[in-house]
């Protein structure tokens, strides 16, 4: 008994290193600690914390937390339209008060909202709120972005829309860590870290992550760690049973028929 | 075996003041014993509909009945909620998880079963096998729920609902921010349910795993509501399953001839196993034989691939806003706070000059017309403005009473009927002023003005940050409050009227709602540390300022026009 009354550790003897431009997705089911690695990562102090971090990357944050990105945006919204919203968080962070308005209709018009900038807030879709997040943290340039299951409570439309908002500032040299439970939201060259209890359980490319040892018989990682496949991995691992194996492991659509296309060649 | 549910001609205004038509003419039947899954896009009713169903949400005209029951009966003059229908009905709303009303798990299924009346030993039974069958261990009880993780806090809110054993189960995006493992057992137990020959109604996005599941589903569009197969309503939704887009990449590429592969089973779409021996049927076969077919199936795939990326980020503005002309000068960026400020100021100072009926009139109708062109802004007061008026009413009487012997003065009552009603005029002239300033604005405007202070040692921008702060928190907690009530009626089953929450069930709400309001104000400061507030600055950096513009000139002009004429008719009689 009285081992369970002992403080159990959220995270354990984790350590990992993010490359600038980077686009990590970070796996893990509900309680396994992902959004307190999150936390450590944008560096945010924490009760009882151990070991070292360091950063290599350029901040103008002096010493203060990288903003994250979190499920609900609404509770950091202070400002009473999207435009009022970046415009606040860049004065409180001290831009350049020239720039600042500038600033904010620049980084809106990035994020899709360019039409929206007075809309009240709370008229905007969910999507669109978490754009407006988004926005205030490229406002202020920030080396790396963290988005903490943004899509979590979005439908699918509008969780489409945001991923592909993110994939294209990551395009355009955002470093991101994309944290989610959808493995549909991955995509080919994702480094993929997935955490279980506390521990790093996997770091490295989806090919490993989906990768069904000898002619499909072994379980891959991700099936060890009980996510659900998507649909294109699955078939992919029963044409493997069928003898066909597919090169890239494909793991969305495009990449299955784009692998079966080449595959007779 | 449970009823059917019959909805007609159900229609739901929006409250407030936009009576937008929420859900129009509803004619649906839900049968017993099936799994019936409602889609559509955000914003599409979906929720709505759910609330209507269960009495949460006021019907505006038609009738629902289960059975031969109806939800609603009409009481001598108003409608009420039918206790033993609404006793069948179990209903999960979104986010509903992270509302706990008591300090342990126990309490809390204690509180989702008092309506039922159950006895204590089935109680307990209820209890650990609704436990079990959510998948949490029976050591829980004791916890208390706020220290549960989220995906157990889903899991018990589900378990809560489960303890109920309602006829109906309505969950409403049960899915999301669940794990493959949560989501797998919610399926589980929505067979179980079925399997009883109960029913169940599930507003969902996830059709990849529901969609297997159901036997019948309803698409929400815009307010109306369709029965259709399973199948045609993939073509409705959102976002097609993953599997649908795999198969129009693939036979996109001519990897797939359009018919293979057919399907079998449960789902509207084949199972992986079966798309794999097509294609490695495909495969096999030889290359040159394929290259014709690839013409045919580009066409067929084109339609249903791609659809979901055009129509992102429309889904905003539904709201039946009014005119442009009308929009423009309500705006919350219009008038500078200052001027606004100073006009209340003007006209309270005029309407309190005012002394007698006659005068009082005058000052009526000048507010009136004042706030002609603001009536939308006032009309989420009208419940408050009536209460006052009735407040006044009832003072007035006993102010003019007087009891040996029992008669009524007049004289007496007049002043008391003076001094409130230029309060209420007052009072009605600052009702539009927190719509036409932001939060920002105000504290622009008060560092604008005071900033100076600060040279003094007063800590002016700390004061001007904590105005807009507790601005932004208002609307929180009357939310708050709303979800609360809802929850009222959702889990404890109260037929008071809707948005209100029984006398009987407020000390059970005051404590939740407080620790809610806690949590929600240390969420905020969480937030607001994360994005850069509350670190301490040199200067304060401004990216923009107010100016005084030609509205507020204007809106000025008349303020002082219509409060000197108020002002000479006061002193010059």
């Amino acid at each position: 008994m009285v081992e369970s009354q002992m403080p159990q550790p959220i995270l354990k003897d984790v350590s990992f290193r993010i490359q600038d431009g980077e686009w990590i997705t970070l796996l893990g089911q509900n309680g396994s600690g992902k959004s307190t690695l999150a936390k450590v990562v944008a560096g945010y102090r924490m009760a009882g914390m151990t070991g070292q971090i360091v950063r290599g990357m350029k901040t103008p944050f002096q010493g203060r937390p990288i903003p994250i990105v979190m499920q609900q945006p609404e509770a950091a919204m202070i400002g009473a339209t999207p435009w009022e919203d970046v415009v606040l968080m860049l004065e409180q962070n001290e831009l350049d008060a020239e720039r600042i308005t500038i600033e904010a209709e620049l980084v809106l018009r990035k994020v899709g909202l360019g039409e929206r900038l007075h809309q009240p807030i709370e008229t905007l879709s969910g999507g669109q709120k978490q754009l407006v997040a988004i926005a205030g943290c490229l406002a202020m340039h920030s080396p790396l972005l963290v988005l903490d299951e943004v899509t979590a409570m979005l439908d699918p439309e509008a969780a489409g829309f945001v991923l592909d908002q993110v994939r294209a500032l990551h395009q355009s040299g955002v470093t991101v860590v994309w944290i989610t439970q959808k493995l549909e939201e991955l995509r080919q060259g994702d480094r993929v870290v997935a955490m279980n209890d506390g521990f790093i359980v996997f770091d490295g490319q989806a090919d490993e992550w989906f990768a069904r040892g000898a002619g499909g018989v072994q379980i891959s990682i991700c099936e060890q760690l009980g996510f659900e496949a998507p649909y294109s991995a699955q078939v992919a691992w029963e044409l493997e049973k069928e003898g066909v194996k597919l090169s890239p492991f494909p793991f969305t659509a495009e990449m299955l028929a784009e692998a079966v296309k080449r595959y007779e060649r | 075996m449970s009823d059917d549910w019959k909805l007609k001609h159900v229609s739901v205004y929006a409250e407030g003041t936009d009576k937008r038509l929420l859900l129009s003419d509803v004619n649906l039947t839900f049968k017993a014993g099936q799994i019936t899954l409602l889609i559509g896009k955000n914003g599409a009713g979906k929720s709505t509909l759910l609330e209507t169903m269960t009495g949460i949400r006021q019907l505006s005209e038609g009738e629902i009945r289960l059975g031969e029951a109806s939800l609603w009966i009409m009481d001598s003059r108003r409608k009420r909620l039918d206790h033993k229908v609404a006793l069948k009905l179990g209903i999960s709303m979104q986010s509903s998880e992270s509302q706990w009303f008591a300090s342990t798990v126990r309490d809390e299924f204690l509180y989702s079963l008092k309506p039922y009346k159950v006895a204590p030993e089935a109680a307990k039974q209820r209890m650990e096998s609704a436990l079990a069958e959510a998948g949490l261990s029976i050591e829980m009880l004791e916890r208390d729920p706020w220290t549960l993780s989220g995906g157990q806090q889903r899991r018990l809110s589900l378990a809560c609902l489960l303890a109920c054993e309602p006829e109906w189960l309505l969950l409403d995006e049960p899915t999301a921010g669940l794990d493959a493992v949560g989501v797998r057992r919610l399926c589980a137990v929505l067979e179980a349910h079925r399997a009883a020959g109960r029913g169940a109604v599930v507003a969902t996005h996830d059709l990849d795993a529901l969609l297997p599941l159901a036997d019948a589903v309803a698409v929400v569009s815009g307010g109306t509501i369709r029965e259709a197969a399973a199948a045609a309503a993939i073509a409705h939704a959102a976002a097609a399953p993953q599997a649908l887009r795999a198969l129009a990449e693939l036979r996109a590429e001519a990897a797939l001839p359009p018919q293979a592969p057919l399907r079998s089973g449960g789902a509207p779409w084949p199972a992986p196993r079966e798309v794999a021996a097509a294609l490695a049927a495909e495969l096999a076969r030889k290359p040159r034989e394929r290259a014709g077919a690839a013409v045919r199936a580009v066409s067929a795939a084109a339609s249903c691939g791609k659809s979901e990326s055009a129509a992102g980020p429309s889904s905003a503005n539904r709201n039946g806003v009014p005119s442009a002309a009308a929009r423009e000068l309500l705006r919350s960026d219009r008038f500078d706070p200052r001027s606004l400020i100073v006009v209340y100021f003007l006209l309270a100072a005029a309407i309190f000059a005012q002394k007698t009926f006659l005068e009082l009139a005058i000052a009526g109708i000048f507010t009136i017309l004042l706030l002609i062109p603001f009536r939308s802004l006032i009309w989420p007061w009208i419940r408050i403005i009536r209460a006052y008026a009735i407040m006044i009413a009832i003072l007035c009487v006993i102010g003019g009473l007087s009891l040996a012997p029992i008669s009524f003065d007049g004289e007496r009552a007049f002043p008391i009927f003076i001094r409130f009603s230029k309060l209420l005029l007052i009072m009605l002239l600052g009702m539009p002023m927190l719509k036409l300033m932001t939060p920002m604005r105000l504290q622009r405007a008060i560092e604008q003005t005071f900033g100076w202070l600060s040279r003094l040692r007063v800590p002016i921008h700390s004061f001007a940050l904590l105005v807009t702060l507790i601005f932004r928190f208002i609307p929180l907690l009357t939310g708050e409050w709303g979800r609360f009530a809802k929850l009222a009626h959702a889990r404890g089953k109260a037929v008071t009227p809707l948005k209100t929450v029984p006398v009987s069930m407020l000390r059970s709400i005051l404590i939740p709602y407080v620790r809610s309001i806690l949590r929600l104000a240390e969420q905020m400061a969480d937030a607001l540390e994360a994005r850069g507030f509350g670190y301490a600055k040199a200067r304060p950096t401004y990216g923009f300022l107010l100016r005084f513009n030609r509205s507020d000139a204007i809106l000025l002009l008349i303020a002082v026009c219509s409060s000197l004429l108020l002002f000479l008719t006061a002193f010059l009689q």
